[in-house]
């Protein structure tokens, strides 16, 4: 992972710069606000560490700043002071998560592999169910045929599997598959739940959607 | 050398008399109110050549009886509709003709090829009023018949050019995109066979 760290403390800085390279990341470090958002502007990174208290601009300060220009990079805060209103502020200003001064080194890396685990591992497997594979990287539905996903039917099929044999709500399934800005209702609903089990046939799987129009539904596959 | 012997002229006829039944087949839906069977109807005698080549990579005698009996596809048609609903409801119509059996068939469109074909492929058994190369009148004639959809007649075609051209720099990654494209051809597909149906919903 490439990082971009912004800490004005040289001693604590060279500290964190050393435990991140001893375990294969790649760190760029800052001093200040004002570099954290040119380096951000310049550079892709995968995480970004921003101490609060900083010269010439705050942490807070360069995180808004970078928010702004709609850059979605995980994004975790130092905040010096157990104080609950910088946490807040902090994640309210786009932060993902904070640690509190002092922090101990093996908690930063646990929360960094964390986050690893969250992007590598969860996001681009191969789920499976009964006879059903679906390749969330691809959008790729196989069976004993294969075919293609839309973006929705990718999150709402996922869904599905993560939660087989479970009753999940018309709005439980808007929530996941749909943005809020979309307007979307129950009818949109069912014209995916329809695309979704047609295509489940089409590929020859066994596994069904139950429910009526208006839901709940539910996956599963028959004994 | 005629591979056909004595049934050659027979061939175009029997072409002929197939396509009539299967457009009277759509005629007949249509009257009835339902949608027409297919967008297109196309067929071809195979030719001589193509034939003679085919027995012998068979390994089969250049015979009439090779061309006729062994190989099935002397006579062949096909059918592209526009929804995968057509295609099987077209093969139910010849499945119940009292003029032809069904005696083979493949669904390459619930089962794709591995490079990702898909069609549905029968062999009829067609009872015509010539003389066939067993000597019979009314004389039995195999007519191999395709039936897909435009999608995939279109990804065939495209599939058909790749084979022929051998020249091409990186087959498999060619290979892997049309295999790919056939899934989203499938898959659109399947979602206007969706829509249609949620069109009639309260029908």
């Amino acid at each position: 992972m490439k990082i971009l760290l912004a800490e004005d403390e040289k001693q604590l800085s060279r500290v964190l710069i050393m435990a991140m390279k001893s375990v294969g990341y790649d760190v760029d470090p800052v001093f200040n606000g004002q570099e954290a958002v040119e380096h951000a502007q310049a550079n892709a990174y995968d995480v970004m560490i921003f101490d609060i208290m900083m010269p010439v601009k705050t942490g807070l300060e360069a995180l808004k700043e970078i928010r702004a220009t709609g850059d979605r990079t995980y994004i975790i805060m130092l905040t010096a002071m157990a104080e609950i209103d910088d946490k807040v502020t902090g994640l309210d200003a786009g932060a993902d998560d904070y640690l509190t001064k002092p922090f101990s080194l093996k908690e930063l890396l646990a929360r960094l592999r964390s986050l690893e685990r969250r992007t590598e591992e969860y996001d681009s497997d191969v789920l499976s169910f009964g006879d059903l594979k679906v390749d969330q990287a691809e959008q790729r539905l196989a069976s004993h045929n294969s075919m293609s996903l839309s973006g929705k039917e990718t999150r709402l099929l996922t869904y599905f599997i993560l939660n087989a044999d479970k009753e999940l709500s018309t709005q439980q399934l808007l929530n996941q598959a749909w943005d809020r800005d979309e307007n979307a209702d129950a009818e949109d609903v069912w014209i995916y739940i329809s695309y979704l089990r047609q295509k489940l046939q089409a590929v020859g799987s066994s596994t069904i959607i139950d429910g009526q129009k208006g839901g709940p539904y539910q996956l599963s596959q028959p004994a | 050398m005629e591979i056909y012997g004595p049934c050659a002229d027979n061939l175009p006829l029997i072409l002929n008399d197939v396509l009539d039944r299967i457009k009277q087949l759509s005629s007949a839906q249509v009257a009835s109110g339902h949608p027409k069977l297919y967008e297109h109807l196309i067929g071809r005698v195979k030719a001589n050549d193509s034939m003679t080549e085919k027995c012998q990579r068979k390994g089969y005698p250049a015979t009439p009886e090779s061309a006729l009996r062994k190989c099935r596809d002397a006579v062949g048609i096909r059918v592209v509709c526009n929804f995968i609903d057509d295609v099987y409801r077209c093969i139910d119509l010849l499945r119940d003709a009292d003029w032809c059996t069904i005696v083979k068939e493949k669904d390459y469109i619930a089962n794709a090829k591995p490079n990702g074909y898909r069609s549905y492929h029968l062999i009829l058994d067609a009872v015509t009023p010539y003389q066939d190369i067993d000597g019979q009148t009314p004389g039995h004639y195999f007519v191999e018949i395709q039936l897909r959809t435009i999608a995939m007649d279109s990804w065939a075609s495209l599939e058909h050019e790749m084979k022929y051209k051998h020249d091409i720099e990186n087959p498999e990654r060619i290979g892997k995109e049309l295999r790919r494209c056939a899934d989203q051809l499938a898959a659109c597909d399947v979602q206007m066979q969706t829509i249609r149906q949620l069109i009639h919903e309260n029908d």
